[in-house]
């Protein structure tokens, strides 16, 4: 490339010299400074949380007001606030939440795989109308949106308080039927030929042949399927508000109210809901950001 | 293929179709339908009422003052967020050292639920002794009344919900982001456009359909905010927090008026329908 012919090219040249034209305007030093911005604003909360949820009541808000350092380090530590969560039942409602997130995981995962091989794999009359009515409109219309009325129907199969108005509703996932449609129509067709010669019924073919090579995608709908019931909130405030069948979500928000000064306890609870989906999302964070933003842009 | 075949995917189709008509769609046709009944209060049945409901409503100017709570909540809080998760991804994407952690830990409010945000922040911004107040000491500024007042209440609530927003839509962006390919902008360089010059005339043009995407899933979203205000502030001070879904919530469940509940139900629904059509139509037009 010739040099300066007008001052743009100049101002160009001159800084391809220095080696980083494109971040001319944003050097290492201010990306590093302003990462770290944010990761204080990410981190405060969670580690003073943390810290407090392991602290005497008393002394939970000691040192954020005035703040000081301590704040986010637990440094009265004690188990008061867990063991008096445990005592209080909490333990129901974890054991509830893991049953009903798992319980989806493996129905759910089951009914939108069949509909994602469908979908990807199969052409039949209708094909394009199904997709475009029943699976993009409950996909675009938000569940919250109609919970209400979905609670009215649900209440008039005398499901209230159940299980079956907690799990089955939430079964069917738009998003995860995406994911799985998505998935098959890129697997080869010889693959299933094969099998299909040797007259493996459809069944057979997607148990011995897709869902061996399916991991991925599995892993992802996995995912999703159990960190949006993990944390689902409004559906099971609505459906099932009796202690027995609490959720973690619902216990903790119920609590802001009937125990509302009782902070440790609070938090406690909070972290608890928290650190799930956490532990889950850091080591599989590629599939989950996947699985979350591969339809958006599809 | 042979007939026989031919209902195969029909019966792969059948619980996942059947459940989505139940659960999903016949109560959006419910909605409207529920809208246009009223329990009796002579003698406690379910009567039709033809358009009642929403005259009811449309009367009531607590349901105009929750519409426009929620009109200027949503001004403010997605240019906002898709403002701040643009940046974010653009951070994020650099080429530097220790990056994957970054990611990592901006990743950490993607995973946590509204209600342990809600619950967290609302300590954190407790007047008396609450951490941001506690910075505020440090500082020397004075104690600041962020859930309680009618001024500071409603940005609460956009921070809390931007706490995760903000992460949740840089992820979408940041894939955008990578799809661009690198000798796109290598040869914005070689003709000599500046960084500047770069984002606004590449980068922008080509995450065009991202952010559309983002606009109206956000929209959306913010839309339907229940959670922090339940356990926040619960509408208040004033309703200058009672965004709509609360304000459906509180007539359906608080004071068991669901026809009302639904009206507004329905009410919403179309103005969801009117921005996810604009979806479809900002997002076909490209392909």
């Amino acid at each position: 490339m010739s040099d300066a012919i007008n001052p743009a090219t100049a101002r160009a040249s001159s800084a391809k010299r220095h080696g980083k034209p494109l971040r001319a305007t944003l050097t290492p030093g201010i990306v590093y400074t302003l990462l770290i911005i944010g990761v204080l604003i990410v981190v405060i909360p969670l580690m003073w949380a943390m810290a407090a949820s392991f602290t005497p009541n008393h002394k939970v808000f000691e040192y954020a007001y005035p703040f000081t350092w301590r704040a986010l380090l637990p440094v009265d530590f004690t188990m008061e606030a867990y063991d008096n969560l445990f005592a209080r039942g909490f333990g129901r409602a974890i054991a509830n939440t893991f049953f009903l997130a798992i319980a989806t995981v493996i129905i759910g995962g089951a009914v939108n795989a069949l509909a994602g091989f469908a979908f990807g794999r199969f052409e039949f009359r209708g094909k394009n109308v199904l997709f475009l009515t029943i699976i993009m409109l409950s996909f675009l219309v938000p569940v919250d949106l109609t919970a209400i009325p979905r609670y009215i129907l649900v209440n008039s199969f005398g499901w209230i308080n159940t299980w079956q108005g907690l799990l089955i509703p939430g079964l069917a996932n738009s998003l995860v039927i995406f994911l799985f449609r998505q998935f098959f129509a890129d697997i080869p067709q010889e693959l299933i030929d094969a099998a299909r010669v040797d007259g493996a019924t459809w069944l057979r073919v997607l148990i011995s042949i897709i869902l061996p090579i399916s991991k991925p995608v599995l892993v992802a709908a996995g995912l999703l399927m159990f960190i949006s019931q993990w944390n689902s909130f409004f559906w099971p405030l609505l459906v099932a508000p009796r202690q027995e069948l609490r959720v973690v979500q619902v216990e903790i928000s119920l609590a802001v109210g009937q125990y509302g000064t009782i902070w440790n306890e609070l938090l406690a609870g909070s972290m608890i809901a928290a650190v799930v989906p956490i532990l889950l999302v850091i080591p599989f964070q590629r599939y989950y950001v996947e699985a979350i933003t591969g339809t958006g842009l599809e | 293929m042979r007939v026989r075949q031919q209902i195969i995917p029909y019966l792969f189709l059948l619980p996942a179709l059947i459940l989505l008509i139940v659960f999903n769609l016949l109560p959006t046709i419910a909605t409207v339908v529920e809208s246009t009944f009223v329990i009796s209060l002579r003698s406690g049945e379910r009567v039709f009422a033809g358009f009642a409901n929403y005259n009811r409503i449309f009367n009531d100017p607590v349901f105009w003052k929750s519409l426009q709570v929620t009109v200027v909540f949503s001004l403010i809080v997605n240019p906002l967020q898709i403002a701040l998760a643009l940046g974010l991804s653009m951070l994020i994407n650099q080429k530097l050292p220790g990056i994957g952690i970054f990611r990592s830990i901006y990743l950490l409010p993607v995973a946590v639920s509204l209600n342990v945000t809600a619950i967290v922040w609302r300590l954190m911004l407790d007047q008396n002794t609450g951490m941001i107040n506690g910075i505020l000491f440090n500082l020397g500024i004075e104690r600041q009344p962020f859930l309680h007042s009618v001024d500071l209440a409603l940005w609460s609530i956009i921070m809390i919900a931007s706490w995760i927003g903000v992460p949740l839509w840089s992820l979408f962006i940041l894939a955008g982001l990578q799809n661009i390919p690198p000798p796109v902008l290598e040869a914005a360089k070689i003709d000599g456009a500046n960084a500047w010059q770069s984002f606004t005339r590449i980068t922008l043009p080509l995450l065009r359909r991202v952010l559309a995407f983002v606009l109206v899933a956000d929209t959306v979203a913010n839309f339907l905010l229940f959670a922090p205000i339940l356990l926040t502030t619960q509408g208040g001070p004033q309703l200058s927090t009672n965004l709509i879904l609360y304000e459906t919530y509180r007539r359906g469940f608080v004071y068991g008026d669901l026809g009302a509940s639904a009206a507004m139900l329905s009410v919403m629904l179309v103005i969801v329908f009117i921005i996810v059509g604009l979806e479809l139509y900002v997002l076909r037009g490209q392909d």
